[in-house]
């Protein structure tokens, strides 16, 4: 991507000039995708001005006031420790992006290395990296996740982590397909003939080329991370007390389901939108980064 | 004619009358009794476990030599009809119930006693196995402990003999973990005997499916009667919100542990009743003295005075417990009602962390149990409520929890450095309580006092009442001053039965056997 991004300044803008300019316009045209962008913003906003939204310390109890429904004074109500629901919802926000970034970058990482190298290298090598990335997938990724947390200990750094192996699979799935077919391209050749070793053809011509499907995936994993993590932390795993991320949030809640339903509610949505958010961009931009949708 | 319908009308309201009452005084018999709990058993060999979702279902397949009258402590015959005791306090002779018979078949008499009771004392008895049989040590002092022999005079009569008087010997010997087991049961299945238990009790194992049900059928041979319920199913659902919803929804027939905020609902129901069990348990906050800086007594003591005991009552028991200042229900003789409590007061906290040389606070591990027990319905809750008020004195603790039989072994590994537990009374002496969970042969949060060690052995020998009675109050006061715990509750644990439900009779030990339960419907 770097090396387009300087290529393109040198270059007259035309209409049919750099690809991603042209996606990011057709993304601008997709109504879906700017919905994700624009719940993502809020989402964005929320995390990095917590403090100054947030009326009360998400961990500020008062027990002798909890369930109090949504009031003035709290206006998603209190939870089973009289916290503030929407203090711990806004901070809440803070974790679970966290969560999604840091580790959907560390699945990135670990699965386009191992990814790239099957795919340019092939082979045995190829073999056994892809063999090891079936049986991965051959587990249900929730199950695997609880099992490696289970071997960490519960704690959010364990279920990142968690999550991050889960997901490195199909982004070595993807960048291996791509990989593939682009090593058999000319312009490879060209690159080889002219001195280029392995690492350069990998980081700056095959890399940057199987960007578009990776970056579809990448939107769309943080989805699925948010949601995991939410799981795990449902089930204890994840976040421990007092921390107000969302899945333990709505763990906690369910004990008071028949009586105080705003405690799970809030939390719920909160999970609910965050994902939507993600899925929506993710959508609108395999739309406008498909070749094949290019003049639709 | 008027006067005669009228006759007519009250004779047949006498006879209607008559006849229900009969029916609520005698009870029907048949059905199956769902009563559904928090937690699965640990164990179902009642010596080797010390958990009350095990004694729950143990109380029901085992008999013990004496047991309690319902509802009550007081001892009342059990396998043994009647017995007597030397003047010196050291023989005890049991004559027991003929006839009765395990439920495989094998008679109950005074060699099957003796065999059970070898096999707790004697550390070389060959089935001495399968655990620690904890709760022999803890009411016997070790392996043997104070009882020397065990004798079977004759077929119905068995004698025991003592090292020395032991006052609490026979509430102890009606305890739910001295159930008698068919020696050649136990013989049969050694180690794996927990899954396969067989008693004489008035319900027979039938089958346990791990972490879902225990399935227990009437005993038609039981020496007390038979029972009124054809079958018995534990079940085991540990939310205490979703067992409230069965419950309402008439799967099972009752339950343990409400969330304080159901009790409410629970009151408004015709359908449901609220039996509460008369309060006989200490749910508190220990600090493992092994585990720095909690050997520092100025540390126990600063978090004594952070925990605001008033509001977690308030909060987490729907006002059915009192705040506890000593280690004793309030209920129970010997109970120190001139100890004043370490009063809720942050600055005082913080000074006392100070001069313990911790004015910035530290960070240590507070372990909770994950399941409701009936001295903390809801224990998550009530740690990080005790979480919130140690950060205020900057103090940071990271909540543990890990699942409920793990917890105890680690317990008793001593590998918790602060944990809240609880105990239940199990015998209705004060020396269940004190010495087995404080003096320093038996506890487990690293708890040294030669001097209380001194009094609770004291007071074990000790037959006089009123010298007892000095003696635990000056127990308390020990305790109080060292701090090893932060005493939190006494609860009045609530279940809730459906209407149908009869003669449920709650025990303050917290079991009770269910072969005088019947179902109206």
């Amino acid at each position: 991507m770097t090396t387009d991004g300087t290529a393109v300044k040198n270059r007259p803008r035309k209409k049919s000039g750099n690809p991603w300019l042209e996606a990011g316009h057709r993304l601008k045209k997709s109504k879906i995708g700017m919905a994700g962008v624009v719940i993502i913003g809020i989402l964005l906003l929320v995390a990095l001005f917590a403090p100054l939204l947030a009326p009360y310390s998400p961990t500020e109890q008062n027990i002798l006031f909890r369930y109090q429904p949504p009031s003035s004074e709290h206006w998603l109500g209190t939870d089973e420790m009289g916290r503030d629901i929407l203090s711990r919802i806004i901070y809440g926000s803070r974790i679970s992006l966290r969560v999604g970034l840091i580790s959907i970058s560390l699945a990135l990482l670990m699965g386009v290395t191992l990814g790239l190298i099957a795919g340019f290298y092939g082979g045995f090598l190829d073999m056994v990296i892809m063999r090891f990335m079936d049986i991965m997938l051959a587990f249900p990724s929730i199950l695997l996740a609880i099992a490696i947390v289970a071997i960490l200990g519960p704690q959010l750094e364990n279920a990142m982590i968690a999550i991050a192996i889960i997901n490195v699979p199909r982004f070595a799935r993807i960048i291996r397909s791509s990989a593939l077919s682009l090593k058999e391209n000319d312009f490879i050749k060209a690159a080889r003939a002219l001195g280029a070793g392995d690492f350069r053809i990998i980081v700056n011509h095959l890399l940057p080329n199987a960007m578009a499907p990776l970056i579809v995936q990448t939107t769309l994993s943080i989805a699925t991370a948010i949601l995991e993590a939410a799981a795990l932390s449902f089930l204890g795993l994840g976040a421990q007390p007092p921390s107000p991320e969302w899945g333990a949030m709505l763990s906690d809640a369910r004990s008071a389901l028949q009586k105080a339903p705003w405690v799970a509610t809030f939390p719920g949505l909160a999970i609910f939108f965050g994902v939507l958010g993600f899925n929506l961009l993710g959508d609108g931009l395999r739309d406008a980064l498909d070749p094949k949708m290019k003049n639709a | 004619m008027k006067w005669r319908s009228l006759s007519v009308l009250l004779v047949l309201a006498l006879v209607l009358g008559a006849f229900s009452l009969s029916a609520f005084a005698e009870g029907k018999y048949g059905g199956t009794f769902i009563f559904g709990r928090g937690g699965d058993s640990v164990g179902l060999d009642p010596i080797q476990v010390t958990d009350g979702e095990s004694f729950k279902v143990t109380q029901q397949i085992y008999d013990t030599i004496v047991q309690y009258k319902p509802g009550t402590t007081e001892v009342i015959p059990g396998l043994a009809k009647e017995w007597e005791v030397s003047d010196d306090g050291l023989r005890w002779t049991f004559y027991l119930r003929e006839g009765v018979k395990f439920h495989d078949g094998n008679p109950v008499n005074a060699e099957a006693i003796k065999w059970n009771f070898d096999r707790w004392r004697l550390v070389d008895h060959p089935y001495h196995i399968g655990g620690d049989f904890t709760y022999y040590s803890y009411m016997f002092q070790g392996f043997p402990g104070i009882i020397k022999e065990v004798n079977a005079v004759d077929e119905y009569t068995v004698e025991f003999v003592l090292t020395e008087p032991q006052a609490p010997f026979l509430n102890n010997l009606g305890m739910v973990s001295f159930g008698i087991a068919s020696p050649a049961a136990v013989k049969k299945w050694g180690e794996d005997y927990f899954k396969h238990p067989v008693g004489s009790g008035p319900f027979k194992f039938v089958e346990w499916k791990k972490d879902d049900r225990i399935v227990l059928e009437a005993n038609e041979d039981y020496w007390g009667g038979r029972p009124y319920l054809d079958k018995v199913v534990f079940r085991s659902i540990p939310d205490n919100g979703a067992r409230y919803m069965e419950l309402q929804a008439g799967t099972i027939d009752m339950m343990d542990y409400i969330n304080p905020e159901d009790v409410a609902s629970v009151k408004e129901n015709p359908e449901l009743d609220l039996v509460l069990r008369p309060s006989f348990n200490v749910g508190y906050f220990a600090m493992h003295q092994n585990f720095p800086p909690f050997d520092n007594v100025l540390i126990r003591r600063a978090f004594n005075h952070a925990i605001n005991k008033e509001n977690l009552i308030g909060a987490f028991y729907a006002g059915l417990a009192q705040p506890a200042k000593n280690p004793l229900p309030p209920s129970l003789w010997g109970y120190n009602d001139e100890i004043k409590d370490y009063e809720y007061d942050l600055e005082k906290a913080k000074e006392l962390l100070a001069k313990a040389g911790y004015p910035d606070g530290f960070e240590f591990d507070l372990w909770y149990m994950p399941v409701p027990r009936p001295y903390f319905p809801q224990p998550k809750l009530v740690a990080q409520a005790i979480q919130y008020y140690l950060s205020q004195i900057g103090v940071k603790a990271n909540l543990k929890t890990v699942d409920w039989g793990t917890y105890l072994d680690k317990y008793y590994a001593d590998e918790l450095p602060t944990y809240l537990l609880g105990w239940t009374g199990d015998n209705g002496d004060p020396d269940n309580f004190l010495y087995v969970l404080l003096d320093q042969t038996q506890n487990n949060c690293g708890y040294k006092n030669d001097e209380l060690h001194e009094i609770l052995l004291e007071a074990q020998r000790t037959v006089d009442h009123e010298r007892r009675v000095e003696l635990y109050m000056k127990a308390q006061e020990i305790i109080h001053n060292d701090a090893p715990w932060v005493p939190i509750a006494h609860s009045t644990p609530p279940l809730v039965k459906r209407s149908y439900v009869k003669n449920y009779i709650p025990n303050p030990t917290s079991t009770e056997k269910f072969h005088r339960v019947w179902l109206d419907k």
